[in-house]
């Protein structure tokens, strides 16, 4: 050890030498662009990262992508398919003069609540007699046969065959 | 590793008397203002920013980890970490001893999960380093190992500079190379001026120690 231990003059000299190591030359040229690089592509890291993690917590919608990235075509046949619905969709929706189609016939007068409780279960052919829900579990044609009326007047009838060569 | 060309490259005037440090802060306006653009997301300010204190973040990392590979890795990360961290930014010190601080966490946890001692991979020696009169002095007649160069001087120092705790090596690095003032590194190490002074005297007497057969 140097004897004079309080005089770092020779060791501040010595280590001037540190300030004459540089990096190769143009390195810092390119320094501040690849840092600039990186956050960028961090900034897009972070955007698939989002679909990543979506892709996590639905399974299916990983089945899915994993299957279009297996087969393109499937992509592509997707791709058909909404592009369809999208036409067909302007198309349809280019013609206003459509009339809704009401599902249940509207009466000219509504009923009051008097003739509401007064409808006949058997004229009405929405409502069905309860005793005609009981069906058998053995012969349940049977059970609906007593009602009558299957499927808007389709009726049901028991057969009988006759096998050739048997009496 | 030292690479044996030298670079050409021409060193921040480092044959200077007094350290080669941090220079003149730029305008506080205008670093303001980059600040505040970078950090509505205006990347073009930020490689301002980054291209102003990239030769000091670099420098510091580099004479801690004694490595340039890891130097690099480390400095981009720490202007990366910085750019994240923008809105963070209170304004209470310069953005600079802000980043330096950022820089300088990041070398210490670095080189406290770095179990092994990495393999040193050192810059070249500028040019003009074999023209220094302080250098030339320490491999004239009057040192003991006379067959030294500068590189192997070099080599010596880095390895001597690795045996140091981090603290001790950061101090060193910080005022007697980079040349930063007692107060500036109290700043950026978040300690008091007593800590930075009694860790710097330390710190040379075990490097004088280490390297006493290349002192006079």
């Amino acid at each position: 050890m140097n004897q004079n231990t309080e005089n770092f003059e020779q060791l501040r000299r010595l280590l001037k030498l540190k300030r004459y190591e540089q990096p190769p030359p143009g390195y810092f040229d390119r320094f501040s662009s690849q840092v600039i690089a990186r956050i960028r592509l961090g900034e897009r890291g972070e955007e698939s990262a989002v679909i990543e993690r979506l892709l996590w917590e639905a399974p299916w919608l990983q089945r899915i992508w994993a299957a279009f990235e297996a087969k393109p075509v499937l992509a592509g046949v997707f791709g058909l398919a909404v592009c369809g619905l999208l036409i067909t969709g302007v198309i349809y929706s280019e013609n206003g003069d459509v009339q809704p189609v009401a599902l249940i016939p509207v009466t000219e007068s509504l009923p009051s609540s008097t003739e509401v409780a007064n409808v006949n279960a058997e004229s009405h052919p929405l409502l069905v007699k309860p005793a005609a829900l009981e069906t058998s579990s053995t012969n349940p044609i049977t059970a609906l046969e007593t009602d009558g009326l299957l499927l808007g007047g389709l009726r049901a009838q028991p057969t009988s065959f006759v096998l050739p060569g048997r009496n | 590793m030292i690479m044996t060309e030298p670079a050409r490259r021409k060193a921040p005037n480092p044959s200077d008397e007094s350290p080669a440090g941090p220079e003149p802060a730029p305008a506080p306006v205008e670093e303001a203002e980059l600040v505040k653009r970078a950090r509505k997301g205006d990347l073009a300010a930020y490689d301002d920013l980054v291209r102003r204190y990239q030769e000091r973040i670099y420098a510091t990392i580099y004479h801690m980890t004694a490595n340039h590979e890891d130097a690099n890795d480390l400095a981009q990360e720490a202007f990366i970490k910085a750019f994240q961290a923008l809105r963070s930014f209170k304004g209470g010190s310069s953005f600079y001893t802000w980043v330096y601080r950022i820089a300088v966490n990041k070398t210490i946890n670095f080189l406290k999960q770095r179990k092994n001692k990495a393999q040193m991979s050192l810059d070249d020696l500028d040019f003009n380093a074999e023209h220094d009169p302080d250098l030339v002095a320490l491999i004239s007649d009057k040192t003991p190992r006379r067959e030294v160069n500068l590189a192997e001087l070099q080599e010596k120092l880095n390895a001597a500079m690795q045996k140091l705790s981090e603290p001790h090596r950061l101090v060193v690095t910080l005022h007697d190379v980079q040349g930063l003032s007692h107060e500036e590194i109290a700043k950026i190490m978040d300690c008091n001026i007593g800590t930075v002074r009694s860790r710097l005297f330390y710190a040379r007497q075990q490097l004088q120690a280490y390297l006493s057969d290349y002192l006079q």
